[in-house]
């Protein structure tokens, strides 16, 4: 129904209800500035060589092979062609398992979007009643099923006519939030203090488009690089102010009496502003930095 | 998992209000198992070293440079301490801009998630009356940080004791979802949507970690184990490898064997419930 390649094909079932469905990436990722790598002596570009760790002679390609280290610089080979041609054929299969209300589901495991979305026009109905049913109850769905030849779950939620299918980070590549946070200092915070706060927030809640961000990096990295190219100094950073526990209640006070003062008209500097005239020229630039080695 | 160095350290502002913080991803490939590339005549482990594009000499550390290139073969090589110099604010400033209620941000756009909390004793109190303030709000916090040589959109989440910061995609990382959504109904049957609403009652669950589990790395690490206990701790050497084929490809064996067991044990499993 579309005239992009899916990178899926299948069938998604909720309970008694089949349909055929192909998976869109929903995504990309576009690349950063990349550097050249360089020989400072000589102003050579420098190229990678693969080496054996131990007696440093070069390894050439059909030399290599992979293996699982065991431990202790211990090595199983094996060939990762075979471990793929091993995997069974998948049942193509988008099973529902569970539901999770939508504010249940912990988003830090949340991997890459893929645009869920009916193969054939007989598959309509089916599809339709099973993204109303979603939308309706406010939920997801966990599917799992062979994918890119890993077995992966999946997340499936209800987006304009179409559903999203988000792809989950395994249980042990995610970091939960409470243990990353469990050594912070437990720091009541009460009274004037949290109302000063509360307030200053107040005044800066408004709106955003995420997809009008641009990226100012790379302007502020050419302006670098031509003072460098022109011998001038480079700027120090300047070094960042930091509130001290005893001054922060002032720091408070201050930023809420500007925040009304100044309430009609909020601070420019916001995360869009600015987006017009730089965005065009990176997009553009970002093509003529290809990857370096 | 181990606690892991910061990945990024800077400040966290609020209006005049600022603090010294430090990020960590919140995912992380380092517990997964990999392949390793070895050199098959030796066993050892293949690294990468970097040579003289030209003098096909091997480089060291400390004269590996960066280099921006201005035109052909036109570079200007640039130091660790140069990069300080970017004259941007939001290279270690996080300066909370705005806020906005969490739906207003669509799920499509996060990217990658980050772990932010005060970075020294002097800022805890103030990083908390930021992450309070929000939670009472019920708001996050928008801005910009420069991670991996791109400024990133990014929201702030209050959660538990700390903040989670959201890298979110630039506008042209989203495909455009009319493009895909096109030709779907917008109506649906309501007696199909009935019978389904009834299913995801009876069959809705709390989030758990068990959802996102692996089969297929469970069973490698396993294999592995027994592998470890197996071998004897002498270390490989040339001759060992070479003459032994025949141990090689039995170990092959075993991990086609693990793998396929336990991929078709979870798809029948997954059936079954």
């Amino acid at each position: 129904m579309t005239a992009h390649r899916a990178q899926w094909k299948g069938h998604l079932k909720v309970g008694e209800l089949t349909c055929a469905v192909g998976l869109y990436t929903a995504a990309s990722t576009s690349e950063r500035i990349s550097f050249h790598m360089l020989n400072g002596k000589t102003g050579n570009r420098l190229k990678r060589e693969l080496i054996d760790s131990e007696t440093e002679e070069v390894v050439e390609r059909d030399q290599q092979v992979k293996g699982f280290e065991t431990g202790n610089g211990e090595y199983i080979m094996i060939d990762p062609e075979e471990v793929a041609a091993v995997m069974p054929e998948s049942d193509k299969m988008l099973e529902a398992e569970a539901f999770i209300p939508c504010g249940d589901v912990d988003d830090v495991y949340f991997d890459r979007p893929y645009f869920l979305v009916p193969a054939d026009e007989e598959a309509n109905d089916a599809f339709t009643s099973i993204r109303d049913a979603l939308s309706k109850t406010n939920s997801t769905a966990i599917a799992r099923t062979v994918l890119f030849r890993r077995m992966r779950t999946v997340l499936i939620r209800p987006h304009g006519n179409g559903l999203i299918a988000t792809t989950l980070n395994f249980d042990y590549e995610v970091r939960p939030s409470e243990e990353a946070f469990k050594d912070v200092v437990k720091v009541k915070v009460e009274g004037e203090m949290l109302d000063l706060a509360k307030h200053i927030i107040g005044t800066k809640i408004g709106d955003f488009d995420p997809g009008k961000t641009d990226d100012r990096y790379e302007t502020a990295l050419a302006a670098l690089v031509k003072a460098k190219a022109e011998g001038k100094s480079l700027p120090k950073p300047k070094p960042v102010k930091v509130s001290k526990p005893n001054d922060l209640l002032k720091a408070l006070r201050e930023s809420a009496g500007m925040g009304s003062g100044s309430s009609g008209k909020p601070k420019a500097a916001n995360a869009n502003s600015g987006k017009k005239k730089s965005s065009t020229t990176s997009s553009k630039s970002k093509t003529t930095h290809r990857k370096a080695s | 998992m181990a606690p892991r160095r910061p990945y990024w350290k800077g400040y966290l502002k609020l209006s005049l209000v600022t603090c010294p913080v430090a990020m960590v991803p919140a995912t992380s490939e380092s517990e997964k198992v990999r392949f390793h590339t070895l050199n098959e005549r030796t066993g050892n482990r293949v690294v990468s070293q970097y040579i003289d594009s030209v003098t096909g000499k091997p480089v060291k550390d400390e004269d590996e440079a960066k280099g921006y290139e201005r035109g052909e073969d036109d570079y200007v090589i640039l130091t660790d301490e140069d990069l300080e110099s970017v004259e941007l604010e939001t290279v270690r400033t996080i300066d909370i801009e705005k806020f906005v209620s969490r739906d207003k941000i669509e799920w499509i756009y996060l990217d990658t998630p980050y772990y932010l909390t005060a970075n020294d004793k002097i800022g805890d109190e103030a990083f908390a009356v930021i992450r309070e303030a929000m939670k009472a709000q019920n708001v996050v916090g928008v801005s910009r940080v420069v991670l991996g040589r791109r400024e990133r959109a990014v929201i702030l989440e209050a959660r538990g004791e700390g903040i989670v910061v959201w890298t979110l995609r630039y506008g042209d990382e989203v495909r455009p979802e009319n493009e895909y959504f096109t030709g779907i109904d917008k109506k649906s049957d309501a007696e199909g949507v009935n019978a389904l609403e009834k299913v995801i009652k009876k069959r809705t669950k709390n989030w758990s970690p068990e959802m996102v589990s692996d089969p297929i790395q469970e069973s490698l690490l396993k294999l592995i184990a027994e592998k470890k206990k197996a071998k004897k701790p002498s270390k490989k050497t040339a001759e060992k490898s070479r003459d032994d084929d025949k141990t090689k490809s039995d170990n092959v064996v075993n991990i086609m064997d693990a793998l396929k067991k336990s991929v078709q044990k979870e798809l029948k499993s997954r059936k079954a419930g």
